[in-house]
C-alpha cells in the first residue's frame, strides 16, 4: 500500500514534465500524446490526459490548432509555448538535479 | 434485433443500440459529475466526448459497421479510463483552492430539509441529520415548544423558510454527512444529470432573495396542506361524509313517505293547512311533484358525493348524474312555473259588503263568541253539538303554524247619520276581478246579536272548496253620537282603529271589560274622561284660588311673579290661551 502510493506519487510527479517534453518534439494530437504515454507505461487511462492538458493550457504552457481530421470532427493539436518552453528547461534543470540525486543515493558520494 | 438510437455526439451523428447508449450515458454522467467542481468542467467534458465520437467512429470504420454496440462502448471506456482511475493521477495536484471546497463541503453537514422523511416540511428531519439525533425526538421537542403559545410554531414556519430543501442527490448527501462518493451516483441517470446542473447554479441558489424563498415557502405550504387534506384530514372528511350518507338517507326516506302523505295515500287534509291551502286542487299533484324533485335531487347529488369522499368509489357515472342535473332543472321548473300560476291567483282585487242598520240601544255590549268553530263533518266527528251552548270547545285564539290568517278586524266609527249600522266588509284576491269576487263570496262569517249585545266570531271560515287567497273580513260599526259602548276584553284584539288596551275601569280593575263612548271626537274611554273632568275641575278650583291670591300683596314683586307663573302653568294644562 505505501509502496503504491509512492509510486504514484512519483508518476504524478513526472508525468507534467513528460507531457511537456512529449510536446516539445512537435505538434502533437492528444491520445498520441496517451499512446506515448502508454508505451512509457506512465499511463493507461486517456480520460485523465484531458484535465491536465486544460490546465496546463490555461497556464499558459499550451496552445492548440483546430486540425481537421479524416475519421470525425477536428482534432485539438497542441504545442508548446514561449512560457511552455521555459518551464520545460527549468524542468530539464531540476530532472538532472534530480537523476544526480537519486544516483548519488544510489551508489554513494564517492563511488 | 436491437432498438437503435441516433445521437449526436462532438458535433459527430452516430448510430448506437439503445443498451449501449444506456451506457455510454452513464459513463459521460459519471464524467461529468467528476469534472462539476473543475473550473474547465465544459472543456474538459467537451474534450472527453469528442474523443469518444472519434473512437467510436474509428472502430465502425475498422469493424466496418454502422451500429455502435455495447462492446465498442466498453472498448472506449477501457481506453479513456473509469473516474475511479482519473484519481490516481489529478488526486490533490488540479487546483488546489477549488478541490479543498469541493471535499470541504462534502465532509462538513448542512442544514437541508429533508424532502424523503417528512411530516410536515422536512425541518425536523433536517435538524435531526444535522445533529444527529433521532426526528422523533427533535419533533416531540417541537411539539411540545408548540403548546408552549405557538412558539414552535412560529420557529417551524421561519425555518421552513430558511432552510432549502435537499433536492439532488448532492445535497441529500451534505445534509447527512456522507462524504462523496462517486459509486452513489448511479442508478436515475436523469436524476444525477440534474444534480449537477443545481450544483452549478448554487451560487445563485444562496444568494435567493427573501420573497423568493417565502413564495416557495408558500408555495409549499399549500401543498402541505392539500396533502394534509388527502392524508390526516381524508379521515375526518370520511368521518363526516358518514354522518352526511347516514343522515341523508335518512332525510331521502323521509321525503318519501312525507311526499306519500301528501299525494294522499294516507291523508288529504295537510291541504286545509296553510300555507299549502294556497294551492289549487288541479295543481297539487304538480307542485308536490315539483317540490319533491327540487328537494329530493340535491340531498340524493350530496349522499352520493359523501359515499365518494367515503370510499373513494364513483358511486354513479357522469351520464346518470348529468340525467339527475337535468331531471333537477325540470324539477324547478315545474315547482317555479306553478308558484308563478299560483301567484298569478292573487293579482285582481274584490270587495263585497254587506250593510245591516242595528236597533238602536243607548248601551251596545261587543263580545266575541269564544266557542271553536266546527264544520258540520268535524262536529259530527268530535261528537259536538254546535247548538249545545252548555258544551264549548274554547277558542284560544292563537294561531298555530299552520293556519290560515283568518282573524277578523273591527273598526269602530262615528255614525253620521244617527243610526247604529254594522257593515261586513268580505275582501279577496284573484286571478280575475271575477274569480277574486268568488273568493271573497265564499267567506262566511257570522255573528249574533243578542238584544244589545253584538257577539262577533272572532274567525271567518272559508266555505268547502275555497282556497286561501288573502280573503279579509273587516268589520265596520258605526254608532250615534252619546251611544256608549261595553268592550269585551276579549274583543280588543280585533278593534283595528282604537288602541283599546289602555282603557280600563280604573276604579275597579277586575272588570273584564271597559265603557267607552262616542262623542264627536271619536270613541272615548269614559274612564278616562271622567279622570280628566275630574282634573279639569281641580284646575279650575286651583286657578279661582289663584286669583284670589293674586288680590293679596300687591306690592310684593317676588310673591305675584311666583302666583303669575302659576296661573299659567295652569291655564296651559287646561288649555286655555294665556292672555297676552
Amino acid at each position: 500500500m505505501i509502496a503504491e502510493n509512492t509510486q504514484t506519487q512519483m508518476r504524478k510527479g513526472i508525468l507534467e514534465y513528460c507531457v511537456l517534453s512529449i510536446i516539445s518534439r512537435g505538434e502533437i494530437y492528444a491520445s498520441d500524446i496517451i499512446a506515448e504515454l502508454r508505451a512509457a507505461k506512465l499511463l493507461v487511462v486517456e480520460g485523465t490526459l484531458y484535465p491536465l492538458l486544460t490546465r496546463l493550457k490555461n497556464n499558459g504552457l499550451l496552445s492548440y490548432n483546430w486540425v481537421e481530421s479524416t475519421s470525425g470532427p477536428p482534432r485539438k493539436y497542441y504545442t508548446l509555448t514561449e512560457d511552455g518552453r521555459g518551464i520545460l528547461s527549468q524542468l530539464d534543470q531540476t530532472w538532472q538535479e534530480l537523476a544526480y540525486a537519486v544516483g548519488i543515493s544510489q551508489k554513494g558520494a564517492n563511488s | 434485433m436491437e432498438k437503435t438510437i441516433i445521437i449526436n455526439i462532438g458535433n459527430t451523428i452516430i448510430h448506437i443500440e439503445e443498451s449501449a447508449y444506456e451506457r455510454l450515458k452513464a459513463y459521460l454522467n459519471e464524467v461529468k459529475h467528476y469534472f462539476a467542481n473543475h473550473a474547465d468542467d465544459l472543456e474538459i467534458v467537451t474534450d472527453i466526448e469528442n474523443r469518444i465520437a472519434e473512437l467510436l467512429t474509428e472502430q465502425l470504420e475498422e469493424q466496418k459497421k454502422q451500429v455502435v454496440d455495447s462492446a465498442n462502448v466498453n472498448a472506449v471506456i477501457a481506453q479513456m479510463g473509469r473516474v475511479q482511475d482519473f484519481d490516481t493521477v489529478e488526486e490533490g495536484e488540479e487546483e488546489p483552492v477549488i478541490n479543498s471546497t469541493y471535499q470541504h463541503q462534502y465532509v462538513e453537514k448542512k442544514l437541508y430539509r429533508d424532502m424523503d422523511d417528512r411530516v410536515v416540511a422536512g425541518v425536523c428531519a433536517g435538524i435531526a441529520h444535522f445533529v444527529n439525533a433521532d426526528p422523533k425526538w427533535i419533533r416531540l421537542a417541537t411539539l411540545l415548544i408548540s403548546f408552549a403559545g405557538g412558539f414552535g410554531i412560529l420557529v417551524y414556519a421561519i425555518l421552513w423558510i430558511i432552510m432549502p430543501k435537499a433536492k439532488s442527490r448532492i445535497e441529500r448527501m451534505e445534509m447527512k454527512g456522507e462524504p462523496a462518493n462517486l459509486q452513489g451516483f448511479q442508478k436515475n441517470l436523469d436524476e444525477e444529470l440534474q444534480a449537477v446542473k443545481e450544483r452549478l447554479g448554487e451560487v445563485n441558489k444562496h444568494a435567493q432573495p427573501i420573497f423568493a424563498r417565502l413564495g416557495i415557502f408558500i408555495g409549499e405550504f399549500f401543498e402541505w396542506l392539500g396533502r394534509f387534506i388527502s392524508g390526516t384530514g381524508k379521515v375526518i372528511f370520511k368521518v363526516i361524509a358518514g354522518f352526511i350518507i347516514v343522515f341523508g338517507v335518512l332525510f331521502l326516506l323521509t321525503l318519501i313517505i312525507g311526499t306519500a302523505a301528501f299525494q294522499g295515500f294516507w291523508d288529504a287534509s295537510i291541504y286545509e293547512y296553510f300555507p299549502f291551502s294556497i294551492i289549487n286542487e288541479g295543481n297539487r299533484g304538480a307542485i308536490l311533484f315539483g317540490a319533491f324533485i327540487v328537494c329530493f335531487v340535491p340531498v340524493l347529488a350530496l349522499v352520493l358525493f359523501s359515499i365518494r369522499v367515503a370510499f373513494n368509489k364513483q358511486a354513479i357515472n357522469k351520464t346518470l348524474s348529468f340525467a339527475l342535473l337535468i331531471i333537477w332543472l325540470a324539477g324547478v321548473a315545474i315547482t317555479g312555473y306553478q308558484a308563478a300560476k299560483i301567484s298569478s291567483e292573487f293579482k285582481q282585487h274584490a270587495e263585497l259588503t254587506q250593510t245591516t242598520d242595528l236597533k238602536a240601544y243607548p248601551v251596545y255590549t261587543i263580545n266575541i263568541d269564544k266557542s271553536k268553530y266546527f264544520s258540520k263533518e268535524d262536529s259530527v266527528a268530535y261528537h259536538i253539538d254546535a247548538n249545545n251552548r252548555h258544551q264549548i270547545v274554547v277558542d284560544d285564539f292563537e294561531d298555530g303554524p299552520f293556519v290560515s290568517p283568518n282573524h277578523i278586524r273591527i273598526d269602530i266609527n262615528k255614525s253620521e247619520t244617527g243610526v247604529t249600522r254594522l257593515t261586513q266588509k268580505y275582501e279577496s284576491q284573484g286571478k280575475t276581478f271575477q274569480s277574486a269576487l268568488q273568493n271573497a263570496q265564499n267567506i262566511s262569517y257570522n255573528y249574533v246579536m243578542k238584544d244589545s249585545e253584538l257577539i262577533f266570531s272572532p274567525r271567518f271560515q272559508l266555505r268547502k272548496g275555497t282556497i286561501w287567497r288573502n280573503q279579509e273580513v273587516r268589520l265596520n260599526l258605526e254608532i250615534p253620537v252619546g251611544t256608549r259602548l261595553l268592550l269585551k276584553q276579549d274583543a280588543y284584539r280585533y278593534v283595528n282603529n282604537y288602541w283599546t288596551w289602555d282603557c280600563n275601569n280604573r276604579e275597579n280593575d277586575h272588570n273584564d271589560y271597559s265603557v267607552w263612548i262616542m262623542t264627536d271626537d271619536g270613541l272615548k274611554c269614559v274612564a278616562q274622561l271622567k279622570e280628566e273632568a275630574l282634573k279639569k275641575e281641580k284646575l279650575e278650583q286651583e286657578l279661582s284660588d289663584l286669583d284670589h291670591l293674586q288680590k293679596d300683596k300687591p306690592n310684593d314683586t317676588l310673591y305675584q311673579d311666583s302666583v303669575s307663573n302659576r296661573i299659567k302653568e295652569v291655564k296651559e294644562e287646561l288649555g286655555i290661551a294665556p292672555e297676552e
